[in-house]
């Protein structure tokens, strides 16, 4: 596997690793305000509640596949490396929260009043994983 | 609504592509083939330099044959 992801990212492993996750954390900001919009925190007139809930769930679709095939990158490519504890564990954490909220999304609607506490907690872990990574590496650029 | 919709969906896309360019422009140029050929650009500059000396050397060697025929004859 290590070697598929190699061969597809030409050896620019951890590059394409911090671009995806970037554009993980560009759209999770864009997320922030489409959800505004959508439980009316925000109204403005060029968009509707309804539409912006319907983008929300689109741009989290995509999110949620960004971040499996960059955890899968990561795990296949880099291991789990001891010096990245803190790493590890915010992108463990993030996947398991990510997790729970597409099944209560999906499955356990009667949990759905959890749906801003765990969109919260994904974002949070979501920054605490990019800047453990991706961000000590732009920042060393 | 779809139009909202679409309009989001814009947005989302035209984030994705700013955030590549602005992230590919701070990592800059680490393509494997840029990487291959500043190698071989250091190792031609190696080479050049060995083949450099090597020559000085040779060139000192040479001196040093002439003066020792010289003080034979003398």
């Amino acid at each position: 596997m290590g070697d598929l992801v190699e061969t597809i990212t030409r050896g620019n492993v951890a590059e394409v690793k911090v671009i995806l996750a970037s554009v993980v954390l560009a759209l999770a900001v864009y997320q922030l305000v489409l959800i505004t919009v959508g439980y009316g925190v925000t109204r403005p007139p060029f968009l509707s509640s309804r539409a912006a809930s319907f983008a929300h769930r689109a741009v989290g679709d995509a999110i949620a596949v960004l971040l499996v095939v960059v955890a899968i990158m990561c795990l296949s490519y880099f291991g789990l490396e001891d010096d990245a504890g803190v790493h590890v564990g915010a992108a463990s954490a993030l996947l398991v929260v990510l997790a729970l909220k597409i099944l209560v999304i999906r499955r356990w609607h009667r949990l759905s009043r959890m749906l801003p506490m765990l969109g919260a907690c994904v974002f949070v872990l979501l920054v605490a994983t990019w800047a453990t990574s991706a961000g000590d590496l732009l920042a060393d650029r | 609504m779809t139009r909202q919709v679409l309009g989001s969906l814009i947005v989302a896309l035209l984030i994705v592509v700013v955030t590549i360019v602005v992230v590919t422009a701070r990592l800059g140029t680490t393509s494997t083939a840029e990487l291959d050929l500043r190698e071989e650009l250091q190792e031609e500059r190696i080479e050049l330099q060995e083949e450099r000396l090597k020559r000085l050397e040779e060139q000192r060697e040479e001196r040093g044959e002439r003066r020792d025929d010289r003080g034979g004859r003398g």
